[in-house]
């Protein structure tokens, strides 16, 4: 199908009226995700990815998990899960990186075990994508297998033809969702497919310039790898602020505590994203610290993205956003990790 | 069945019915759900633990201590460490608790029926032993020789002075203290000592053990040099274990998850993977 951009605001105006809406929008000259009121509000021609994921829509920076009361010797818990079962939101202009961070986050919360917070939230939100046409300099999702588009994961996917959008169809609920709004679309013809192909084709050619290794197969490379001298010279350059963590899509490492209400007698437990490359991270209660070292912080992110997650849940977690690369205060480029590692390999 | 899914971060409310003094900082829990049914209905295997919370101080997880078999409550022998600990030695009898669980993988009882059994235990480290313990001694005929080593700090220190006399009359028991005292008749040094003297056939073996990372350590390279198989060396591995989902990464060694694919891994497993583990 196709919609024209004037259509597909109107179409943002119309999901307004049934769903919150979370879209791309300008603010201080960055472009963020967050809530919308107006249609007009909505920025859909940013370049590359926005400075923070939109993960936190699903998975928050700070989250209740549920609020108690002592009284008499007793205690009353009260779920805060009751408060996002049933969220109903759309959320639009998301980018396939992005798109597929929420595939890696399906793997780990709503598998063995169930996270109902992260569930209801990414079950109810529909999904309108919106593919990569014009990659920034960090981006590198080609070498990721995750972009300039995505075959899953989404609702509806938009490619942006310049004057209107082709959309594709990734679900039942997308269908519903253009089958109610019939009026604003058109049947895509084969000029406006051959036309995304080619813009689609045209961003996957200038990441390509890269020339950057296949990076969801740095398996074998990195377990031969694991004491190379390399991590010890990123070691000693990593600050271990964790922006890497808190900007990137697919973490959720995360630290639970408790916050007493001024009374003692109430409170609320507290989930809070937490960072592999801080010293406390592995602190257990005896003192001990399992990474001490910090090249071993540094690795256990690189590793995490690249080798664990293919045990964990068969995939890489590493989208090819950039967004870690673009906040480094170092300078520490997971490319050129990459790049030295496969180097070293073949050395 | 979306709608009645329990929600894994919310504990059970449990009360704390009797707290027994073991060493010093160290107690015994005695605890008891308030849910009657969810109490009857609670079965956890030995070297599993729980998530239990302190209200207004958080959570922290505690490998469970008693037998398998009783089923009207079930125990933590903790230490005095940090923030919950903390609060936990300020409640009494009656004290609530929250309490999730039990989390992890035990001890591959099933594997080690028809084989000996040597158990080695470092201080706090024998609470996770305890319900193994309890559990081969109810089942005696199942298992072949088995023997206890347990090390503590000094005499003062031994946890489960009344139990190991009992254990005495079941199981070969092997003490031995880092540190002496007036009254102590037995062994001193740490616990890779009571090695020795050990006299087993290691390919019918299974070994059991949970103490600190540096015990283990020396432990697991005393075994190897005694011809026990890799699958045969097995231990309970401490990490920061905060959701006990494999959500919250904090327990991950390489690409396993102490939480979930433990805390009982055997040496083998742990061979395999990048980081160092023992």
């Amino acid at each position: 199908m196709v919609i024209t951009k004037d259509g597909f605001t109107e179409l943002v105006g119309r999901l307004l009226e049934d769903y919150q809406v979370i879209a791309p929008v300008e603010r201080n000259g960055q472009v963020l995700f967050s809530l919308v009121s107006n249609p007009h509000e909505v920025c859909m021609e940013y370049k590359g990815t926005t400075l923070l994921p939109p993960k936190r829509f699903f998975f928050p920076e700070k989250e209740i998990l549920f609020t108690y009361e002592m009284l008499d010797g007793d205690v009353k818990i009260y779920d805060k899960y009751e408060e996002v079962k049933g969220i109903r939101r759309v959320i639009v202009g998301m980018r396939p990186c992005d798109i597929q961070s929420l595939n890696v986050l399906d793997k780990v919360f709503i598998g063995e075990y169930h996270d109902p917070y992260y569930a209801a939230r990414r079950e109810g939100t529909v999904i309108i994508g919106l593919t990569c046409n014009e990659p920034d300099d960090y981006c590198f999702c080609v070498f990721t297998g995750s972009g300039p588009t995505v075959s899953e994961g989404y609702d509806l996917l938009l490619t942006d033809l310049g004057e209107a959008y082709l959309v594709e169809i990734g679900s039942e609920r997308g269908e519903r969702i253009v089958k109610l709004n019939l009026d604003l679309f058109r049947k895509a013809t084969d000029a406006d497919v051959q036309e995304r192909d080619r813009i689609l084709k045209r961003a996957e050619s200038k990441m390509r310039e890269q020339k950057l290794p296949d990076l969801t197969k740095m398996y074998e490379p990195l377990v031969e790898l694991f004491y190379a001298d390399l991590w010890r010279e990123y070691g000693r350059r990593c600050v271990a602020c964790g922006k890497c963590n808190f900007t990137c899509p697919t973490c959720r490492c995360f630290n639970v505590y408790d916050d007493p209400n001024l009374d003692l007698k109430s409170g609320k437990r507290v989930r809070v994203w937490d960072s592999c490359h801080f010293l406390s991270f592995t602190r257990v209660a005896s003192g001990e610290i399992f990474r001490k070292e910090r090249h071993s912080r540094v690795k256990q992110r690189i590793y995490h993205k690249y080798c664990y997650s293919i045990d964990e849940i068969g995939m890489i977690s590493c989208v090819g956003c950039g967004r870690c690369v673009k906040v480094c205060s170092a300078g520490i480029d997971i490319r050129e990790v990459a790049v030295e590692v496969m180097k070293a390999w073949r050395e | 069945m979306e709608g009645v899914r329990k929600n894994p971060y919310i504990p059970e409310l449990a009360e704390i019915v009797e707290i027994r003094d073991e060493a010093p900082n160290i107690k015994t829990f005695r605890i008891r759900f308030r849910d009657r049914a969810l109490q009857e209905s609670f079965r956890f295997t030995p070297g599993q633990f729980v998530e239990l919370t302190v209200f207004g101080y958080g959570e922290a997880p505690f490998s469970i201590s008693s037998s398998p078999l009783e089923r009207d409550f079930f125990e933590l022998t903790i230490r005095k460490m940090g923030t919950v600990t903390r609060a936990l030695f300020r409640l009494g009898p009656g004290g609530v608790v929250g309490v999730r669980g039990p989390f992890g993988r035990g001890w591959p009882i099933e594997k080690m029926k028809g084989e000996n059994v040597l158990i080695i235990g470092g201080g706090i480290g024998i609470a996770p032993l305890r319900p193994l313990v309890e559990y081969i001694i109810a089942n005696r005929n199942d298992f072949g020789d088995v023997i206890l080593l347990y090390g503590a700090r000094t005499p003062k220190d031994i946890v489960y002075k009344k139990e190991l006399e009992r254990w005495k009359e079941h199981i070969d028991v092997r003490l031995t203290v880092d540190i002496g005292d007036k009254t102590w008749r037995g062994r001193t040094g740490v616990v890779t000592v009571l090695l020795d003297d050990v006299d087993v056939n290691p390919k019918e073996t299974y070994s059991v053990q949970c103490g600190p990372p540096i015990m283990i350590h020396f432990v697991v390279k005393k075994l190897v040099e005694m011809g026990f198989p890799d699958d045969r060396i097995l231990f309970s591995l401490e990490r920061l274990m905060k959701c006990g989902m494999g959500f919250c990464g904090h327990c991950m060694i390489g690409g396993k998850f102490v939480c979930k694919d433990g805390p009982v891994f055997d040496y083998s497993e742990v061979k395999t993977l990048l980081e160092p583990a023992v």
